[in-house]
Parts: structure tokens; C-alpha cells; sequence
């Protein structure tokens, strides 16, 4: 049980031709530390761009008092980088428009629903 | 009246039948359901004032959040067992603000002071791993249907709470020095504290019900094993000395010190050197509770008593 990091796999053998789309889909392996849906499933990633090996992710959290601020912002830098078409990662936190349960896509909610948790 | 007698009962739950309320209970079943979610509600309730006077010593505002997030879990987790409890006809009012400080049934490693950020991490990683290899194996076998569901949420929180640990250890050991000591400290006292968390060894456990009305799956012994497979290798990664070793020819785990041995709970200090004592010494020890015991649990009382004139006013 490692929380966010269950679902990684390893590094591409060739670097994406759509490096931003390459860039969401290792997004989605990244899993919130207690629920294991991806970050993008939960709705808390806001916008991805990519430019000369940075990757910059727009991101929120659940709440500001959220408690695992640091190791969602470890889980993607480090999954990020173990590419190596990725030199970098920019992580903006984004606060408005604030995050709320409605932006947990649908995919995500299924798999709420089958862990037995609301959403 | 129960619809069942308890060798009726014990049949059906090891075939799988599932316990959903108190009708289905015998008083046996009742009892024993009881002893266990007592000490897991105490276990969790205690954990928080323990955890909470550790949390001033968080480095960041960003770990002190993280830190009370932990203290907020227990809580609502220690205030699931007691409205579980309420169902099986338990005041759920006498358990936590009724009963003197001695009375609460959580292990006494919660009695116990955190002094540094260390031992709080060390707590996180070792205490929470031991309720979560309790929880789970709860989860997994028990025979009382509504504890089974509350335990999903509980145990992805616990998740949360060992990460916490395990990240702050491996920083700290990494960064050697005085933050490594620290560390090295409190896996010293808190190894064989969490040992003896998990009771009497097989061979001299005394009857309970709680394997036989399938409350659990594992026995002492096995859980300790559980425990051991997760922290002896996390500590040998970090260069952590822990008292125990894979032991090849056994196929298990083995502690490296008499077992069980007397603490000093002033100098946190094991007497390995004094060899074996009896477990009849631990109870002693237990039953006289920690050094902080008696501060836990007023500061989960304290104002309770008073808040209630005012609102009778």
C-alpha cells in the first residue's frame, strides 16, 4: 500500500508525438495518497502544457487544508520525471474556480461507487 | 433471547454468515464483539491527544496541517467504533467522558510522551502500521457486517497516515546527524512497545471468542509476523537497527531480545540486559498505565463537564 503510486508504470521507450496528451495520460497514474482514483478522475488537474522538456501542470487540491499537498505535488513531480523526455516539472496551484465534487468525472465516480464512498 | 446458541452461531459464521445487528447475536458473540471494538475505539481516541501535544513540533505549516489531518482521522475513526458500539447497547457518553483514565483498554504505547518530531513520525509509522495490520485483518475475516463497511474508509485514511510516517523517517534517517539519532531513539523504544502491542503469544492465549466467532482472522502471533514482514525490512532499508531478523531456517521473523522484557517508561528504555519476565509482569505494568495516561484522557474530558452547566444554565 503505497497510496499514490500503486498504478505506476515505467518509463516510455519513445518520447510521445503529443506530448501534452502523453503528459495526462501519466496523470493517470498518478492516485490521490488515500483513494485510489487518478488525479485527472478526481478533477483536480486544471490544464497541462509542455515546452523544451518542462512539462507545467495546473493543479488544485480539495480543500487548502488539504493534508497531502506535499505528496501529491512528489507524486507527480517524481512520476513526471522518470521520463526522460521530461527534464522538469512547473506545478501552479490554481485555487478559482475552486475545486468541488462535481468535478470528479464520471469515470472517477464509478470507482468511488464501487470503493463504497459518495461522491 | 438469542435466535441461536453460541455453538450455532460459531457454525454459521466460519460457513460465512454475516452478523448485521444484536438480533442475531448471542450474548457470547455481544461480548466479545464488545471487548474488541472497545479497544479500537480506545486505541483510536487515545492516539489523538498523543499524536496532538507531538504536533507542535511539526516544521512547516504544511506538516502541521498534515499532522492534525491525522488527529482529525483518528478521532472521526475512534467516534465509528463508539457509535458501533452504541449499537450493541454501549453509552457511548460513559465510555469516553465516564470512565476514569486507567479504564480505557488502548495499548500502552499510548500512555507513552512523543517528545520530538521523530517519535511522532516513528509513531505514524509504526502504531498506524500496527492498526492497520489489526484493521485489515479485521476487515477481511470479521463475521459483524456493519464494522466491515466502516472499516473501508478507515483503513484508505490509515493509508494516508503511514505514508506520513514512512516519508518522514526515510528523510530524517537520510539526512544523518543529529535528525538520524532521533529516529534511531525512538525506533529503540517504540520496535518492542509496538511488539507487545499485539499481546500474549499463541501458546498462552487464553480463550477469547474472537477467532471463533470469526471477529478476526489472525492470531497474535501471525499479526506480529504481519507487523514484522512490513517494518524490519523498512528499517533495514533506512539503516535503522530494529531488534529482529528474517530468520531463514524458521521461515519468520525472530526478535533479537527477550521477549516479553521490562520497560522504563521515565528513560523510555527496554532492559534487555535483565532478560525474560513474565507476561503477568506486563499486565502489572500495563495495568498500571503510562506516564501519560492520566493527561491524555483529561484532555479529552476536561471541558466537557464544564460546557455542559453552561449550556444547563
Amino acid at each position: 500500500m503505497s497510496g499514490g503510486r500503486d498504478l505506476w508504470s515505467a518509463p516510455l521507450d519513445e518520447p510521445p508525438e503529443d506530448r501534452v496528451q502523453g503528459t495526462w495520460n501519466l496523470l493517470q497514474e498518478v492516485l490521490d495518497p488515500e483513494i485510489p482514483i487518478s488525479l485527472p478522475e478526481l478533477g483536480l488537474i486544471y490544464g497541462v502544457a509542455y515546452e523544451n522538456g518542462v512539462a507545467r501542470i495546473d493543479l488544485t487540491f480539495t480543500a487548502t487544508a488539504c493534508p497531502c499537498m506535499e505528496f501529491i505535488r512528489e507524486d507527480i513531480t517524481d512520476r513526471l520525471e522518470l521520463e526522460h523526455w521530461i527534464d522538469s516539472v512547473e506545478l501552479v496551484e490554481v485555487w478559482d474556480p475552486p475545486w468541488t465534487s462535481e468535478r470528479i468525472t464520471p469515470e472517477g465516480r464509478d470507482k468511488l461507487k464501487k470503493l463504497g464512498v459518495s461522491a | 433471547m438469542s435466535r441461536f446458541t453460541d455453538e450455532e452461531l460459531m457454525q454459521k459464521v466460519q460457513a460465512g454468515y454475516m452478523v448485521e445487528g444484536p438480533e442475531d447475536m448471542t450474548e457470547g458473540y455481544r461480548k466479545a464483539l464488545r471487548v474488541q471494538l472497545t479497544v479500537q475505539a480506545d486505541t483510536e481516541l487515545m492516539s489523538a491527544p498523543s499524536y496532538w501535544m507531538a504536533a507542535r513540533y511539526a516544521p512547516s505549516t504544511n506538516t502541521q496541517v498534515s499532522a492534525h489531518a491525522i488527529i482529525q482521522d483518528e478521532l472521526a475513526h475512534a467516534n465509528i467504533a463508539y457509535r458501533l458500539l452504541e449499537d450493541i447497547g454501549e453509552s457511548k457518553e460513559h465510555l469516553v467522558y465516564g470512565r476514569q483514565p486507567h479504564e480505557f483498554k488502548h495499548p500502552y504505547g499510548f500512555d507513552q510522551p512523543l517528545d520530538n518530531w521523530a517519535e511522532l513520525v516513528v509513531a505514524t509509522g509504526f502504531f498506524d502500521r500496527a492498526g492497520i495490520t489489526l484493521l485489515t485483518d479485521v476487515h477481511e475475516n470479521t463475521s459483524y457486517a456493519p464494522l466491515k463497511r466502516a472499516l473501508v474508509k478507515i483503513g484508505m485514511e490509515e493509508t494516508f497516515h503511514l505514508r506520513h510516517g514512512e516519508v518522514w523517517m526515510r528523510r530524517l534517517a537520510k539526512a544523518g546527524g543529529e535528525a538520524r539519532e532521533l529516529v534511531q531513539r525512538a525506533v529503540d523504544w517504540m520496535f518492542p512497545m509496538t511488539i507487545e502491542w499485539f499481546g500474549l503469544p499463541d501458546d498462552m492465549k487464553r480463550h477469547s471468542g474472537q477467532l471463533d466467532f470469526k471477529l478476526k482472522g489472525l492470531t497474535n502471533d501471525q499479526l506480529r509476523q504481519v507487523w514484522m514482514a512490513s517494518t524490519v525490512p523498512l528499517c533495514e532499508e533506512l539503516g535503522l537497527d530494529a531488534p529482529a531478523h528474517w530468520d531463514e531456517a524458521k521461515g519468520e521473523y525472530v526478535l533479537d531480545y527477550p521477549f516479553p522484557c521490562q520497560y522504563d517508561a521515565v528513560d523510555k528504555h527496554w532492559a534487555f540486559d535483565e532478560g525474560e519476565i513474565s507476561w503477568d509482569a506486563v499486565f502489572e505494568r500495563w495495568k498500571g498505565r503510562g506516564p501519560m495516561n492520566e493527561i491524555y484522557v483529561e484532555s479529552v474530558q476536561r471541558s466537557r463537564m464544564d460546557v455542559e452547566r453552561w449550556l444547563a444554565a
